[in-house]
């Protein structure tokens, strides 16, 4: 029971308030995908003259993004899967596991949140090189579920230590044997936890241009962001067809947000209660 | 049923098990990452000639990057910039983060929409973060300075990104802006798994919104607190997309936004030195045994917090 | 949810596969064209792959290399850019790796010795005939240590002070001849009602730049450098000094809070025509041309500042980036025989009129007025722009101890001394006058 008192009106214009300002470099990157680069260089924040979708069709037609955003979809989704699958069973150990070597484990994963980039491409490009793997994408995959494994396992660990322990000893008690267990009883607990994870990795993944800048060196294995890479110029930078193709990246993730957050909704109000 | 009391793992995991679900993970890592991250972090002890390996320098490396120009004056500065930035975070992103979750906890139906709302902002791209904002920022044609002239606030608009002072807490802004959803979403799941009866016990006995935030809450959210604060300190030690956006890779204006990413690759990738790839490695290696040792230090002490609050 | 998961796995996996089915088909438009008689001559067809950082430039190469193709039957040439800030790493891993290109673009000077020394660039002493080229810009190509040329500079740019011919107009003004002219100039602009100047000063690479246009011949040019380089004189000479409060005393003439004002700002205030002036390089004309094609543009030499060492207005000049082969490469001939075809006059004049910027090879005409006035202001007054062609080899570099420094000195932390000392000082700690 909620009162509704108009101590709530304030809370509800601050919150706007604030909304307002996370939306509005959103809002100009798409007002600006309807103009062309000329009126952005005599006004910046102008609006637009008309819905002038002719930057759209630049970047899907001439520039490829078609290919640029299947393969996209298929790394993103196939990285977060894999990443978010093998992390949670890992996950599952260290939160139930006293033994040392699982907390050394554990904290080892920790550390890969600290591989520096930059520097460890080399490494990487060298190892993809003799696995063969440059422009494959199954590269991008293995190494985006690589690094997928130290922040998922941190949240997911800890998601499953909050779990009481009664459900898995009456569980046990039952006759179910380990992944029973883990599959079908804990699994829909940490949905919330599972929900924010796949979030949190699959945006980065989807806007990284790094890696598949560096790794896919045929165009056909690009995926969206390297294909915005190439409307950055050394001087000059297509802004018109660049924010077309960057509103183009940005809607399947918010596609995405709005259906994680219907988990993450459900998810706390069923199950964590008894 | 004093679930509190009881202690939350059981060692009787038999050891295949745990190995056969943690095998897949530590296959992908070690090929992955651990590979790579040790090989990196080794090239600080050669010396370089472009992408050529060259003889076993031992800390040579590093003594150049404590002592030689221009690390000496830029190794400190930026050092110091990364733990403002964790601190800025800490105070402002976790928070209103924070603030933001228990708001929006009970707020009914439009809680999803400002969810959404709050998170979009992670969801731009980081290479036209920093265009974006550069240009709301920009003294000539952003709009932020126009809106605070017209609401009469004039004497406020500034250069932000331009004056030394003002700009490293713009890149504080702009980071929060970008992750706030991160905390929000972290804390507002741990929320939701507050057992209602223990909320509700509290209000009946007459425990005002103060004293449950501050006896039942908060301690129940602590293991969220920690979680979020280690991840927060090795965001703010290795940022590099934001400051290098709104910066430059030097950190305008005059080193005020540098940071240890923004020093290390502009040492790898812009540096006229061929040597360079010892130098950068030898940054990474010092930043990477900094971070793994706080956040060492940091996880021990919440680990300990927790026992002491759950006796 | 996981359901939902594997679901759009499956699509994803789907979709894969019939994005395999139609490879490069879609990329048709931007890859080069076959060469038109394929079947003329018994040549071992051979493409050769060039990579690049001039991703604006792409169809414009195309155009250029179609016509060596037709010249060349058999030989399909493939351009490649990517981008620019990422270039250099691209590069020396696609080098290193089995599948890098046959030639690429490089950096000039200090840029391009990581590549020689780890050995990945092919020598070409005696291999290409180079005397078609600028010869005072081969040592943008050539190892620092061991004196051999790696490449074919391609393009060089220079520095003046662009201008709107009709804000000039609207208030009567003309190029200036003396400083007085040039102060008197822009005090007009100023009660006009626009901006004199549009300069960057958040992006501090600008900075040099600026301090080129304005201070080079108060310290003198080409004697100074020549003493600089010989260990006569360095940076902390009282005219340098000079130079760099010049600087200084010209933010009288920029907006408010230059130092908040990033690059591309300062490009809209000039294309916008808020600004009267931009100094700035001869890589603007493309942006200029393209976003106000409306405007007239015309350019200047500042004159000289009073006490100048130099007697006439300089234009400092760089080369910009050369060709050059990869050692590993596996189509040594066919590139060998690309590359002499750069360093003609054929290509220098193709390249002049579809990139439009200025060739490094000497003898050739340029048909756009604008480009045709900055090459003769450049022949009247020529000097390098010294921290970027000798202050590159080593870190810090010249161009950014000297873009902070003059940060500092705008922020009101620095002097012009104090400037100049951050700049010897750093760039003491590698660079040896007379090597």
């Amino acid at each position: 029971m909620r009162k509704f008192s108009i101590l709530n009106a304030p809370k509800h214009v601050l919150l706007w308030i604030y909304a307002l300002v996370s939306l509005s470099p959103l809002v100009i990157m798409v007002m600006n995908s309807f103009r062309t680069t000329q009126q952005m260089a005599t006004d910046p924040l102008g609006l637009p003259e008309s819905l002038n979708f002719g930057s759209y069709q630049k970047a899907w037609i001439t520039a490829s993004f078609e290919t640029y955003f299947l393969n996209s979809m298929f790394v993103t989704i196939t990285s977060v899967f894999i990443g978010t699958v093998v992390s949670l069973m890992a996950a599952y150990v260290f939160a139930r596991s006293k033994r040392r070597v699982f907390a050394v484990l554990e904290g080892l994963f920790l550390s890969g949140l600290l591989l520096p980039v930059f520097l460890a491409i080399l490494p990487i490009f060298y190892l993809f090189d003799a696995l063969g793997l440059i422009s494959n994408l199954w590269g991008l995959i293995a190494v985006y579920s690589a690094l997928s494994i130290p922040f998922s396992s941190f949240i997911l660990a800890a998601f499953f230590r909050q779990l009481p322990i009664d459900l898995e000893e009456a569980a046990r008690i039952d006759g179910a044997g380990y992944f029973r267990t883990f599959f079908f009883i804990l699994l829909p607990l940490v949905r919330p936890a599972i929900a924010t994870v796949v979030v949190f990795r699959f945006v980065p993944i989807w806007n990284d241009f790094f890696y598949p800048l560096m790794l896919m060196r045929d165009r056909a294995a690009y995926t969206l962001p390297v294909g915005l890479t190439r409307f950055f110029g050394e001087y000059q930078t297509d802004w018109a067809t660049l924010f077309a193709g960057l509103t183009i990246t940005t809607i399947p993730l918010i596609i995405l947000f709005i259906v994680a957050s219907k988990q993450l909704v459900s998810g706390l109000t069923a199950g964590m209660s008894k | 049923m004093k679930t509190e009391s009881k202690p939350r793992q059981h060692g009787k995991m038999p050891i295949l098990i745990g190995v056969a679900f943690v095998i897949p993970a530590l296959m992908l890592f070690s090929v992955f990452i651990l590979y790579p991250l040790t090989t990196a972090l080794g090239y600080s002890f050669f010396s370089w000639k472009g992408t050529l390996r060259g003889d076993f320098t031992g800390f040579a490396n590093y003594v150049t990057v404590f002592t030689k120009a221009p690390f000496d004056e830029a190794l400190p500065n930026a050092f110091f910039n990364n733990l403002l930035l964790f601190a800025g975070a800490m105070v402002f992103q976790n928070s209103i983060g924070l603030a933001l979750a228990v708001v929006l906890h009970k707020i009914g139906r439009v809680k999803r929409l400002f969810q959404t709302l709050f998170t979009l902002p992670y969801l731009v791209s980081p290479l036209v973060v920093g265009y974006l904002w550069s240009l709301m920022l920009s003294p000539l044609f952003g709009p932020v300075n126009a809106t605070l002239k017209q609401i009469g606030l004039g004497d406020f608009a500034h250069p932000w990104l331009g004056d030394p002072t003002t700009a490293i807490w713009a890149i504080v802004f702009i980071t929060a802006w970008q992750w706030i959803g991160f905390p929000m979403l972290l804390y507002g799941a741990a929320l939701g798994g507050i057992p209602e009866e223990i909320s509700e016990a509290a209000e009946i006995d007459g425990a005002s919104g103060q004293k449950k935030f501050r006896l039942i809450t908060f301690p129940l959210l602590l293991p969220a607190l920690g979680t979020v604060s280690i991840l927060t300190f090795i965001g703010a030690m290795e940022s590099f997309p934001i400051p290098y956006a709104v910066g430059g890779s030097t950190g305008s204006p005059a080193g005020a936004t540098d940071v240890m990413a923004l020093l290390f690759y502009r040492t790898a990738f812009e540096s006229g030195d061929v040597g360079s790839i010892g130098t950068s490695s030898a940054l990474a290696m010092l930043l990477f045994l900094f971070i793994f040792g706080v956040a060492v230090v940091l996880r021990t002490s919440l680990a300990k917090a927790e026992r002491k609050l759950y006796d | 949810m996981r359901k939902r998961i594997s679901a759009l796995g499956l699509i994803g996996v789907a979709a894969l596969v019939l994005a395999g089915c139609a490879p490069a088909a879609d990329d048709a438009a931007e890859e080069a064209t076959t060469s038109a008689s394929a079947t003329a001559d018994a040549v071992d067809p051979v493409t050769l792959t060039m990579w690049s950082w001039r991703t604006e430039d792409v169809e414009k190469y195309n155009t250029i290399f179609d016509v060596y193709e037709a010249a060349n039957p058999g030989v399909t040439v493939e351009f490649e850019a990517f981008l620019n800030t990422e270039y250099n790493q691209l590069l020396a891993t696609g080098l290193e790796g089995s599948d890098g290109p046959d030639l690429a673009m490089v950096r000039a000077y200090g840029g391009v010795q990581a590549l020689i020394e780890a050995g990945q660039l092919l020598p070409v002493d005696g291999l290409v005939d180079t005397s078609s080229v600028e010869q005072s810009l081969l040592v943008a190509a050539t190892g620092r240590t061991d004196g051999n040329l790696y490449g074919v500079p391609f393009a060089t740019q220079t520095l003046q002070m662009f201008y709107n011919k009709g804000i000039f107009d609207e208030l009567g003004l003309s190029e200036p001849t003396t400083w007085g002219e040039f102060i008197a100039l822009n005090e007009a602009i100023d009660a006009g009602g626009y901006t004199p100047m549009a300069l960057g000063a958040k992006d501090s690479w600008m900075l040099p730049i600026f301090h080129e246009i304005v201070g080079a011949a108060r310290y003198g040019g080409p004697e100074f450098r020549d003493e600089l380089l010989a260990g006569t004189s360095d940076f902390t000479d009282a005219d340098y000094i000079a130079s760099i409060q010049i600087v200084n005393d010209m933010t009288e003439y920029m907006v408010d809070d230059v130092i908040g004002v990033a690059y591309a700002d300062s490009q809209i205030q000039f294309t916008a025509g808020t600004a009267a002036q931009f100094p700035g390089g001869s890589f603007e004309l493309g942006n200029f041309t393209s976003q106000a094609p409306d405007m007239e543009l015309g350019v200047y030499l500042v004159p000289t500042p009073p006490n100048s060492v130099s007697e006439k207005p300089l234009a400092a000049g760089w080369a910009d980036g050369s060709f050059a082969i990869n050692a590993k490469g596996e189509n040594q001939e066919a590139a060998l025989n690309l590359l002499n075809w750069l360093a003609s006059e054929e290509f220098g004049q193709l390249f002049v009129d579809e990139v439009k910027q200025f060739s490094a090879i000497t003898g050739l005409t340029y048909s756009d007025p604008v480009m045709k006035e900055m090459n003769e202001l450049f022949a009247s007054g020529p000097t390098a722009y010294i921290n970027l062609v000798d202050m590159r080899y080593g870190d810090p570099s010249g161009s950014t101890l000297i873009g902070e420094g003059i940060q500092s000195m705008f922020l009101g932390d620095m002097n012009a001394s104090g400037v100049s000392t951050k700049l010897q000082d750093g760039i003491a700690t590698w660079f040896t006058p007379g090597a």
